[in-house]
């Protein structure tokens, strides 16, 4: 984690309200993992007292930069979407824990609800470069926001489904999964929280459906539980979802952005924004 | 310019013994006095100290045998610094005046239900409702390394009866590492119907007495501004013995969110802080200042030196940063250079000569009167 000045070199508006912006700060790029996230100065404090969190979207290591992708949805990201290569933006990072694939999994799955692209479109690379194969599902209201095809790697597999059915299958997205849950070794999503939801429960019965054999553990006995947040407690999770929350200093300090774990509240900058999905309480939270 | 004043800038520099460089003792007197010359708006006093110089102690208990001695008067304020490690990567948090630590409360608590923060109009409202884990456990987990630390921790202390908050004072009374006690008093008073102890003034003097008496922490009491005439509450804090008050929490208030047509915060309402409320902890800092003689901790809204230079000429002895940590994690320790630099331009030995003097009497005439807040 650092404070630094990252230089906008290129900001273009992908899809209607949806920006791409790339940023130059080789110490931020050199570190980052996929699922972690930047907190973002805007320029006018007076006005906008909170820094802005957002996911790594993609990570170039070879020339220090990265880039963001986000909605706009008020003052902040208005401004953000403004900003004209060449400026410096003061960011925190990076932050959070990122996605935790097992050494073992070599199919993996991303399930992405409209903006939660941004969410897991690091870990398609992280997984590609590791030679791991990756299919992604996307869902989105309409033809008009779906995520282009020219963005993503040729080598994943991309599979679209719309509310309205103008592109991919009609439905939503969380439809598509039970065709790739057997084929997949774990799942990563990021989406709207009904998304997750779903998704969540989808995985709880999983074992059962699949006839999953859990190895290593003794006849009636549960799994040794890892510590929530811990990367044990991920890599050896099916579903691994990435949270948003409302969120003040993301270090940590203002407890502001927590979530319901099972065992009392999680911090989504701290223990997150990447959960295993059993760590959390989806009951209370949809 | 004059004729006779470019001859007194070419008298030569031997024919005056004093005339050093820095100093121009024929304008303003013996260096000594110049020295002690504090604001003189007319004529700019000369830079006779450096910023390194420039003192910015102060005791925020100066009743108390050992009192509470910070190196500076700018700290940071509970529940935006965690336990002071979470911000450690990123701020050289030695440096600071003293860290405020989370509220602290007997029992560990969940807090309340998320979201717990949102942006509103040059703030934020959060609603985290005491989330910790318990007194006992603070200790344990954070106190060693307090104790290991220059700057001074004061632990800030919530309950919701009499019995709580001294139980919690006990705990803490005695472990290396507490440098002081800050008394939360915006919680409901389960004994007196769910009133906050802030809004009743006998009940903040009753459990200010009543922590007063289980220790000899330095003690500080944090005002709510959630009241009709705050003066009164203050003073009957500072009758029960308490060595500071800080002053002010956050400013009750609420947020909608118009899509799904409900309260945004999971708790309905939450507390406002950042630049919105700074014009409102500077009229009662004002008023306070006018009505106690212990040390005011101005708190809210502090974003710059412009701030920190108000609430000290309104009666502050220290301010707390908070909300605008989010933003800038480093701006408590730039806020104690920019003093510095700030005093040493003016002149000034202290910063503590600036304490009060836009009070309508000084500060060394307290009236209860004062000047007061007529809508």
């Amino acid at each position: 984690m650092r404070l630094l000045d990252a230089e906008l070199l290129a900001s273009r508006e992908i899809l209607p309200g949806q920006w791409l912006q790339e940023y130059h700060a080789p110490w931020l790029a050199g570190g980052c993992r996929a699922g972690q996230f930047v907190h973002v100065r805007t320029p006018d404090y007076s006005g906008l007292v909170l820094r802005r969190p957002f996911s790594v979207n993609t990570v170039d290591r070879s020339t220090g930069t990265f880039s963001i992708h986000f909605r706009v949805t008020g003052q902040g990201s208005a401004w953000m979407s403004r900003a004209r290569p060449g400026e410096q933006v003061p960011m925190l990072g990076p932050l959070g824990r990122p996605f935790e694939v097992a050494p073992g999994s070599h199919n993996l799955l991303l399930i992405a609800g409209g903006l939660g692209i941004a969410g897991v479109r690091a870990l398609a690379d992280e997984a590609l470069e590791a030679g791991r194969r990756v299919t992604l599902l996307f869902g989105a209201a309409g033809a008009a926001q779906v995520y282009p095809t020219s963005l993503l790697p040729d080598e994943i597999e991309y599979v679209v489904a719309t509310d309205d059915g103008s592109v991919g299958r009609r439905g939503f997205v969380t439809d598509l999964v039970p065709e790739y849950e057997a084929w997949a070794d774990q799942a990563f999503a990021c989406g709207p929280l009904p998304m997750l939801t779903a998704l969540a429960r989808l995985a709880g019965g999983r074992d059962a459906r699949l006839g999953v054999a859990r190895l290593g553990r003794k006849r009636g006995k549960a799994p040794a539980a890892s510590a929530p947040g811990s990367k044990q407690a991920r890599r050896k999770a099916w579903l691994q979802v990435s949270m948003e929350q409302n969120m003040g200093c993301a270090v940590g300090a203002c407890l502001g952005c927590v979530v319901h774990g099972v065992e009392g509240p999680l911090r989504v900058c701290r223990e997150g924004p990447v959960f295993a999905a059993s760590e959390l309480v989806w009951e209370a939270a949809s | 310019m004059s004729p006779a004043r470019r001859g007194a800038t070419k008298r030569p520099r031997t024919s005056d013994p004093y005339d050093g460089p820095r100093r121009r003792t024929a304008q303003t007197g013996t260096p000594a006095a110049s020295r002690g010359a504090g604001v003189r708006p007319w004529a700019p006093p000369a830079p006779v100290v450096r910023a390194a110089d420039v003192d910015l102690s102060v005791d925020l208990a100066p009743g108390r045998s050992g009192g509470l001695k910070l190196r500076n008067p700018i700290l940071v304020a509970s529940g935006t610094f965690g336990y002071g490690t979470e911000y450690a990567a990123v701020v050289d948090v030695q440096r600071l005046g003293a860290i405020c630590c989370k509220g602290t409360t007997l029992r560990a608590r969940f807090g309340n239900e998320p979201p717990r923060v949102t942006e509103t109009p040059a703030g934020m409202l959060n609603s985290i409702g005491l989330q910790n884990a318990g007194v006992d456990a603070v200790i344990e987990k954070y106190a060693a390394q307090w104790a290991t630390w220059q700057v001074p921790v004061i632990v800030n202390v919530a309950g919701e009866s009499i019995e709580d908050y001294v139980e919690v004072v006990r705990r803490l009374d005695g472990v290396p590492g507490v440098a002081g006690i800050e008394l939360n008093i915006s919680c409901p008073n389960v004994g007196r119907g769910g009133l906050q102890f802030a809004v009743d003034r006998e009940a903040a003097g009753a459990v200010t007495a009543a922590v007063r008496g289980a220790t000899d922490l330095p003690l500080m009491v944090k005002l709510s501004p959630n009241v009709a005439d705050v003066r009164a509450i203050a003073k009957a804090i500072e009758d029960a013995g308490a060595d500071a008050i800080s002053a002010i929490n956050t400013l009750s208030g609420m947020a909608i969110d118009r899509v799904r047509r409900r309260p945004l915060l999971g708790n309905t309402y939450g507390g406002l802080s950042g630049p919105a409320i700074k014009p409102v902890a500077l009229r009662i800092v004002y008023e306070v200042a006018q009505t106690v003689r212990v040390p005011i901790v101005a708190v809210g809204g502090v974003s710059g030196l412009d701030d920190v230079l108000d609430f000290l000429l309104a009666g502050a002895s220290a301010v707390q940063v908070g909300t605008a940590l989010f933003a800038d994690p480093a701006l408590p320790v730039r806020l104690i250079d920019e003093l510095a630099a700030w005093c040493a331009g003016q002149g000034l030995a202290s910063f503590r000569d600036l304490e009060g003097r836009a009070l309508p009497a000084g500060r060394d005439r307290p009236s209860v009167k004062g000047a007061e807040y007529r809508p």
